[in-house]
């Protein structure tokens, strides 16, 4: 049997999962830019050091952002990914493509690119992996055409992104697939053209699950939620109580906030101390719903660990209600990016800067008012600092 | 958009990148006219983007704003 040229990288393909080792060969079948990659890549484990230098071109004509540009710093051994840049593809609200549309876009990667995705970033992006600098152009056209546009990189607001929302999910208290689209739309300029201190992410759940996770992965996450009672539906309680199901020990005391209330016949809930974990809708799906008044809680400040810790989300907005314009979203969004704008530091993230003023300076530069439910650990940490002219016209 | 206020920028440019450091931040840009509105400031570092005197560099994660004439030339700009 012929000797394997990428001995170390076949190791990657003995695990349980399946390897994009596997995916690479299969690519490479086809596509020179893909056996590069894999030698390059076998060479990078073999040397212990990554074979890429990053940055440098940013885009196509009026574009600022969108592609990431790469280079070997081995392009004697490895000519064809000498340039082997990413294109970032706003990818479909909610990520529902027409196989009509998915055809097109492996159309025209296979076209200019190695053919080889990554579907989808973590940002939500449709990720089109190396091509080179002379395509760049032809293949932003080729997009177009077919319907798409690139997504946001760099210091720009990133490509907002959204669950599925109402399209598939029967918790949706807002419609994240259309709030998120029309902050694409509305936010172009500032996805396209990189004028922020550093990147600024938009996130959209339609309901406290939060499938998207933008309160740990968002700048300004978007929550769908509800006001009042939780609906119960006693028949399908019962149902429920003569199943498997421990409503006590399953439901009641693992709530949180403890707000439920089991007797064996009848459920309570105190509503008043629910904190939207879903846990008990999750369980019960056909007995417990969202309450009517639908609308959206809205967050700041979350991050991965980049340049500081990782941040969670922190509420501003309990509730507002969402509809079509988003008149107020939109503005809301306009005030904190441009106060951020304003007093960021470079590379720090809208969160990182609220750390270092502190909320009250926020609050007070985007006209938000302090609400019980900004204290940040509920529960536990009751204190709140009040500027002092607020004090003193409580004590007049 | 002030032409006036494009030939500052380009100005300044040129006098920050006479040392090694060829790339800069937005933030940068708008602190060396702290007199000058920030958002006009970055009109017209857009302008400048469009007519291909500024170009951007980016890593992926950070967007910097350079002269055209010191993009590194293995990399063309677009």
């Amino acid at each position: 049997m012929a000797k394997s040229k990428t001995p170390l990288l076949d190791e990657l393909e003995k695990g349980k999962w399946p390897s994009f080792v596997k995916d690479i060969k299969q690519a490479a079948q086809k596509s020179p830019m893909a056996e590069d990659l894999l030698q390059q890549l076998e060479l990078s484990y073999k040397d212990k050091i990554g074979h890429w230098k990053h940055g440098g071109i940013v885009g196509v004509k009026g574009y600022g952002s969108g592609v990431i540009g790469r280079y070997s710093d081995r392009p004697d051994l490895f000519p064809n990914v000498q340039a082997f840049h990413t294109l970032r593809v706003n990818h479909p609200t909610g990520w529902f493509y027409k196989t009509d549309a998915l055809r097109k876009l492996c159309d025209v990667w296979d076209k200019h690119g190695s053919g080889l995705t990554n579907m989808h970033g973590s940002t939500g992006d449709a990720i089109l992996l190396g091509t080179k600098t002379e395509h760049l152009q032809p293949c932003f056209d080729d997009l177009s055409a077919a319907g798409f546009d690139l997504g946001g990189s760099g210091s720009a607001l990133r490509t907002p992104s959204a669950c599925v929302g109402p399209g598939r999910c029967e918790w949706a208290c807002i419609d994240s697939l259309d709030v998120c689209y029309n902050l694409t739309m509305e936010f172009q300029d500032k996805i396209h053209r990189p004028m922020f201190p550093y990147k600024f992410k938009i996130k959209v759940s339609a309901c406290p699950n939060d499938c998207v996770a933008s309160i740990a992965r968002s700048d300004f996450s978007i929550i769908g939620t509800w006001k009042g009672k939780i609906l119960i539906n006693p028949a399908e309680v019962t149902i429920y109580a003569g199943s498997d199901l421990d409503i006590q020990k399953e439901v009641c005391d693992l709530c949180p906030t403890k707000c439920m209330e089991w007797d064996g016949k009848t459920l309570k809930i105190h509503d008043g101390d629910c904190n939207r974990c879903m846990h008990c809708i999750n369980l019960m799906p056909k007995a417990l719903r969202p309450g009517k008044e639908k609308g959206a809680t809205i967050l700041v400040g979350g991050k991965a660990p980049i340049v500081q810790g990782a941040l969670l989300s922190w509420v501003v907005v309990p509730f507002m209600k969402l509809e079509p314009p988003y008149a107020e979203l939109k503005d809301l969004i306009e005030r904190i990016q441009d106060w951020w704008d304003e007093n960021g530091k470079s590379r720090e993230r809208l969160g990182e800067l609220i750390k270092r003023v502190g909320m009250r300076v926020f609050l007070k530069a985007v006209g938000l008012p302090a609400v019980p439910q900004m204290v940040k650990a509920p529960r536990s940490n009751p204190y709140v600092f009040f500027w002092p002219e607020e004090i003193q016209k409580e004590v007049k | 958009m002030s032409e006036d206020l494009k030939k500052r920028i380009v100005d300044l440019f040129h006098e920050k990148s006479r040392g090694d450091k060829k790339k800069f931040y937005i933030r940068d840009v708008t602190k060396w006219l702290p007199d000058d509105d920030r958002h006009a400031v970055q009109d017209a570092v857009k302008v400048l983007l469009d007519e291909g005197v500024l170009v951007y560099w980016s890593s992926g994660s950070t967007t910097y704003i350079m002269l055209a004439e010191f993009f590194p030339k293995e990399e063309t700009c677009s």
